[in-house]
Order: C-alpha cells, then structure tokens, then sequence
C-alpha cells in the first residue's frame, strides 16, 4: 500500500511545475491584492454611512439598509456576482444610455462592484455592533462634559468602537481575500483564476497547492499584522489585560477537559 | 417571453430552481453532522496534552481557515479521489473507489466547516467551569458520562450562537459546489439563464430562494438558542 | 490486503459506491459531458443532459447494448475527472488535439466541424491577422482547442477564458468582448437565437497540431476495450444510417464535412 501513498503525496506535489509555472502565480497574485484593497477600502467607506443609517430612527433609512445588508449577508457572494456580470450583460443598453456601461463591460470592475456592496454589508453590521459595544456611561460621561455631539462621536465613541472593531474588521480582510478566488469564474485571472488556467493546461494537481499556500501565506500575513495592530492600539489596557490574563489561563487549562481528551 | 411563463409555464424553469433548492438543502444539511461533528473532535484533539497531536490539528485548522472555500473544495474534491484511486489500486487490479458528485460535495463542504467550527467548539469547550466536571466526577460518573450528560449539554449552549454563524457560512458555502457540477440551486439558476438569456431574472430568483432558507434558519436558530437557554436568563 | 479491503467496506457503509471494476463486462456506462454547449449537449428545464450528442450516444448504447447514465461536468475538470474515474467516456465535443491525445484514449472520429471567428454583428471588418487583433478583446471557453489556437497563434491578445462554452459568446452578445473564437454550429445556434447580436467572420483551418482530426469519445488509457466497444458501435450506427437520422434531425449542414 505504501508505494501507492507515496505516488499520491507525488501527485500532490510536484516541483518542476513552479519552475515552469510560478511567475504566473505572482501575476495572479498581483491582481487578487489588487481585488482585494480596493474593494475592502471602498467597502470600509460606505460602511460608515450604511451603519449610521441603520442605526437612523427614521424608517426610511434604517429599512433600505436592513434590506441591503440581508440581501447582501444572506445570499452567497458567488449569486451576486453572477447578478451583477451577467445582469449588467442584459441591461446594458440600458447602461449604454445612462453613461456606466465602460464600467460593467470590465470584469475586473464588476468583481470591484460586487465585492465592495458584499463587504460594506458585513462591515457596516461590525461597525454597528462595535460602536453598541461601547459602554453606555461612557455616553453619558461625555455629555455631562458638555461635548457637542461631534465631538462626543470623534473622541468618546469612535476610538473605542474601532479598537472593538479591529479584530472582525481584520476577519473581514482575510474573508475577502478569500471569497475574490470567486473572481477566477467571471474571466479575471486572479491567483485562482491563473492556477485553474496552469491546471487545465498541466493537470498537474500541484498547482493547487501551490495557490493554496499564496493564499495562506496572505490570510497570514494578514492575521499576524492585525495581532501587531491590536497590541499597539490597546496599549493602555495593558494593566486590565495583566489583571484578567491569568484567570483566562487557568480556564484554559483546567482540568475538566483532561478526562474528555483522554478519551481519544 | 414574460418571466411568468419563464419560470412557471409548461417549459419553465421553477421546478428546476425548486428541485436545486432541495439539492442546497440537502448539502448543507448533510454537512452538519460530519462538519460539526469533525469539528467536535478537532476541538477535542486540539486539548490533547499530546503536543503533536495539538499542532496537527492547529495546522489544520489554519489551512483550511486561510485558503479560499472554493480552493478547499477543489483540493478535496480532486485530492480526495486520487487518495480513493489510490487505495483502489492498493485493493488490487480491478477495485475502484468513487464518490457521486454529492457526497464528494459534502465530504468537501464538512472539510471545511469542521475548520470552522472546531474554534467555537474550543472556545465552549474552555467556557464550561472545570467545577462541573469535578462534581460529575465527584458523582462517580465515568468520562463518557461526564462528558455526554454533564459537559455537552453546556457546550452546545455555549457553541450554538457560533454555530449558527457557520452553518450561515456553510449555506452559501454550498453554491461553490455549482462550480463541481451539482446541481444545485445557484447552478439551477445558471442553467436556466444560460438557455434563456435571461440571467437577471433567474438570479434575482435564486437570490429569493436563498434569502427564504437563510432568513428561515436565521429564525430557527433564534428559536434554539431561547430553548437551550431556558433557566438562564 | 484485510485491512485494505475493510477500509473499502466502510467506504461502501459511508456511501461511496465500491466494487469491482467490470472491466471485461460493461453493464452500465458512465458519461461525462459538459452541457453548455448546445446544440450538442444543453441542459433543459427538467435539468436533464439533451442534445445531439445525448441522442447519438443513446443510439451507441444500445447497438452497444449497455446502460448509460449522463453526468454534467465543467470542460476545465472534464478530463482529470474522467482520469479521477468520476466516469467512463467524455463524450463532449471534444477534439482530438494531440496535447489531448497524450492524456487520454480516443474513439474514432465521429464528427468535424469548422472552428470560427465570430463578432459583433456591427463589426464589418473580415480581417482576422494578428495586426487587427491588437488591443481588441477575444473570448473563448478555457482549456478548448480554441484557446490553445489563440494561445499559438495570437500572442499579446488578450484573451477572456469562460468556464463554459457558451458563455464567451453571451459576452459577445452583451458587447464585453469584440470577437469569439468558438464551434460553427454552436455559434450558428447562438445567433439564430439571439438574432442580429453576432455574425460569423470566417472559419479557421483545422490545423493538426491544434485541433486534431476531429471529434472522438475519450477515455481512460487502460479501457482499451471499452475503445474498441465504440469504434465498432461508431460503426454500425454509419452503416445503418443511425447516424445520418440523427445528424438531419439536428443540422443542416454534413457535420464531416471539413
């Protein structure tokens, strides 16, 4: 059996095809980065004024954006974009007239479109809960201080709410680097949409491997750099962390689990 | 032709998007148990005391966290096979090892979402004071005990929020399958927009469809989290 | 071996199918086609696999006398499927280039039709050199003989690769795209479909180095004799006329003609 095990980790990994292959990876790459920051910045721009208006008491605010962020978080990414691609395909003269028809031809601004509405929905949901998060007292505080509103949402909220923020903002960032391989499926030749091209061409399985680890080697990169990012920002919590840490540890390591683990 | 016919007159596409509906339900539903489940046990394997045990998991839980779902579902739908070819060949001349395109789907789909969910499993699993197991122990029960009718119970109280969250990625995790040629609801949609020329439309309608289920299970969960915090509040 | 054959039990007990490869006595017969590609296989909205090519291998399986069962498959995953044994026979259009040839065993050759240049109806020009190529955007489905063509022989164009076949040409309709290169029949389809959106330029000679000789079943490099099953049933279905029937009742035109 073992020869046959063998030949499958061969089959899994092959390295004269990075050789060959590699430089279209780092192409792909480049575009995925290129996917991925503008959509993610955009999408962070929207947020702000999609979670105030959820928060609004108006009902016509609040309700357009409860439809959007449902639609948006509750039907999967890969339906959205097919709507936008191949929807703008059926309406373009429609488009064509109004002017923003240049902006749909292009695969790689429909990705830009549908992936920036996809995350300013979940981001204006992370914002909306951080700046909920924030301490009622802390409101209340500022106001008997007598800061005007701006002020209060400048100096009081924001700073705490985005430090709330952080670490779902950083999950977001890795969920879209994640969700743009779905660009490889409208013709943009993304880091997927490369490795499915050296596949078809090769059907040398490794290159999905290969594309597995850029794209570890981002979520990563990125996930280390938000633990970086959060260390710097709380910096003045670090006494309340010291207090509490050790609580944490001893729960983690208590021994109620260690019967349940023996078990296995 | 109107969208009416489209969809509902004697050549309509409805029953397909209904029938792919099913097919969505049906994936996601047969993931629960092996991805949770799978999940379960990761979390359990990743409190091992034994070290490697506890990196292996770790790593496995990274890689599938921080590669695309799409690109996990290629590497174990492709991947998962040749190890099947594999173990054929090693079964002697003439034995062939094959999954049907669904079950492949929801061996993919569970690959990940056990990723997922061994994280929640092992924050709950943290949550439940070690008092509870000290006092079942106290009790004379024995481990498997201990653990089915006195840690569970709490842990899933405790993961059922989390949970949620990922059987709502896992939902929509389930029209990457499309791309493996099931056919399931987004794929349904497509088809039917490909042979009418008419994309909004079918889309717009598998958007509908997919809202239904994760708005309905969005209720559902609601439901389950009040039940399995009876007493608490 | 015990333990190997127990892990191939609790494969069986956990759903994946297991047994004995009929190799010498095919019973049932599974085919893999790629279903965006009509006339030649589409799905229609009972989601079943039709087309020509669905009725021309029902007619082989029965000279045959086996069962046959249609599984859709995407083109870019056709083969390493068929090689992963997800099915028996690509049956799917599929030119018998000879890249191709080196991964798979082919039947005989049962149809050729011309590959074309099409482009939007409101384009007149008929040149197709590489000069009137540039800055122009072309679309074809991926890993066909089409996108190797352009590979070769356009270099600096850029190319749009769809995973299905009929896909580049709903860009082209829909103005994303100034040219497709694509199938006659399938493009002829399309148009007749979607009318006053495209027209066809100009055939492309079919070059043996790109495209092969024309269109065969594929299969695994072992299943020698399920090739020979073909070839002979192939055949008889000329002979007897099954195949001129079918051709009439789908096209116009003789589809062996090229």
């Amino acid at each position: 059996m073992l020869p046959y095990l063998l030949g499958w980790v061969g089959f899994v990994f092959n390295v004269d095809l990075l050789n060959a292959w590699g430089w279209r990876l780092l192409l792909g790459l480049r575009v995925t980065a290129e996917v991925v920051l503008i959509a993610c910045s955009l999408g962070f721009l929207l947020a702000w004024p999609l979670s105030l208006a959820r928060r609004s008491r108006n009902p016509l605010l609040a309700w357009p954006v409860l439809a959007y962020t449902a639609y948006f978080r509750g039907t999967p990414l890969l339906c959205q974009l097919y709507l936008v691609y191949y929807g703008a395909g059926e309406l373009r003269p429609a488009l064509a007239s109004a002017g923003l028809w240049w902006f749909f031809r292009d695969a790689f601004y429909c990705c830009i479109f549908a992936f920036t509405l996809n995350t300013a929905a979940y981001q204006s949901e992370i914002l909306r809960g951080a700046v909920l998060a924030v301490p009622k007292g802390q409101l209340e505080a500022a106001r008997a201080l007598g800061l005007s509103r701006l002020a209060i949402a400048r100096h009081v909220i924001w700073p705490q709410a985005m430090l709330v923020a952080l670490r779902p903002l950083g999950n977001e960032l890795i969920s879209i680097v994640k969700a743009s391989a779905l660009a490889a499926i409208v013709t943009l030749m993304d880091l997927m949409g490369e490795t499915r091209l050296i596949f078809a061409r090769t059907f040398d399985f490794s290159i999905y491997l290969y594309a597995a680890i850029l794209y570890l080697a981002i979520t990563q990169a990125i996930s280390q750099l938000w633990n970086w990012l959060e260390r710097l920002l709380s910096r003045h919590l670090i006494i309340a962390r010291a207090v509490t840490a050790p609580v944490a540890q001893t729960r983690a390591r208590g021994p109620a689990l260690d019967p349940v683990s023996a078990e296995f | 032709m109107g969208w009416f016919s489209l969809l509902f007159g004697p050549d309509g596409w409805a029953p397909l998007l209904l029938r792919g509906t099913l097919i969505t339900v049906m994936l996601s539903a047969a993931s629960v148990p092996f991805g949770f489940g799978g999940g379960l046990l990761l979390a359990l394997l990743k409190l091992s005391p034994r070290r490697a045990v506890r990196t292996a998991c770790e790593a496995y839980t990274t890689f599938f966290r921080g590669i695309p779902d799409l690109l996990s579902l290629f590497i174990v739908y492709f991947g998962l096979q040749a190890l099947l070819n594999a173990l054929g060949n090693a079964l002697g001349d003439g034995w062939r090892l094959e999954m049907n395109a669904f079950v492949a789907g929801v061996l993919a789909l569970s690959v990940v979402v056990a990723a997922y969910s061994s994280e929640v499993w092992v924050a709950s699993l943290r949550a439940v004071p070690p008092g509870q197991a000290e006092a079942a122990r106290a009790l004379g029960l024995d481990p498997g005990q201990v653990f089915r009718l006195v840690q569970l119970p709490q842990l899933l109280r405790l993961a059922l929020p989390g949970l949620g969250n990922i059987w709502t990625i896992l939902i929509k995790d389930t029209s990457l399958i499309s791309t493996l040629a099931v056919m399931d609801l987004l794929r349904a949609a497509s088809e039917a927009s490909r042979s009418t020329a008419r994309p909004l439309l079918f889309y717009s309608a598998a958007s509908a469809l997919y809202l239904v289920f994760s708005v309905s299970s969005g209720f559902g969960q609601a439901y389950l989290e009040r039940r399995a915090n009876r007493g608490y509040s | 071996m015990k333990i190997a054959k127990f892990l191939a039990l609790i494969g069986l007990a956990s759903g994946l199918a297991s047994g004995p490869l009929a190799a010498k006595d095919w019973k049932t017969i599974r085919i893999g086609m790629d279903a965006t590609y009509p006339p030649f296989e589409s799905v229609d909205p009972k989601g079943q696999i039709v087309g020509f090519e669905v009725d021309y291998a029902n007619a082989l399986c029965a000279k045959m006398h086996v069962t046959c069962t249609y599984q859709n498959q995407d083109w870019d995953g056709i083969i390493p499927a068929l090689l992963a044994g997800k099915f028996d026979v690509i049956f799917s259009s599929m030119n018998m280039s000879p890249a191709r040839a080196k991964k798979v065993l082919f039947s005989n050759m049962y149809y050729a039709t011309a590959p074309v240049w099409v482009a939007q109806a409101s384009n007149k020009s008929n040149d197709t050199s590489l000069a009137a190529m540039q800055g122009k955007l072309v679309g074809a489905q991926s890993s066909t003989v089409f996108s190797n063509y352009l590979e070769k022989n356009y270099k600096g164009v850029e190319v749009k690769l769809y995973p299905g076949g009929d896909e580049p040409l709903v860009d082209l309709a829909n103005g994303r795209l100034d040219y497709v290169v694509s199938d006659i029949l399938v493009s002829e389809r399309f148009i007749e479909k979607n009318p006053g959106c495209c027209r066809v330029v100009k055939t492309i000679p079919r070059s043996a180095d790109v495209f092969g000789p024309g269109v065969g079943a594929a299969f695994r490099p072992d299943d020698v004799q399920l090739k020979q099953m073909f070839d002979k049933a192939i055949a008889e279905a000329d002979a007897d006329g099954t195949f001129k029937k079918l051709e009439a009742k789908y096209f116009k035109i003789d589809i062996r003609g090229q």
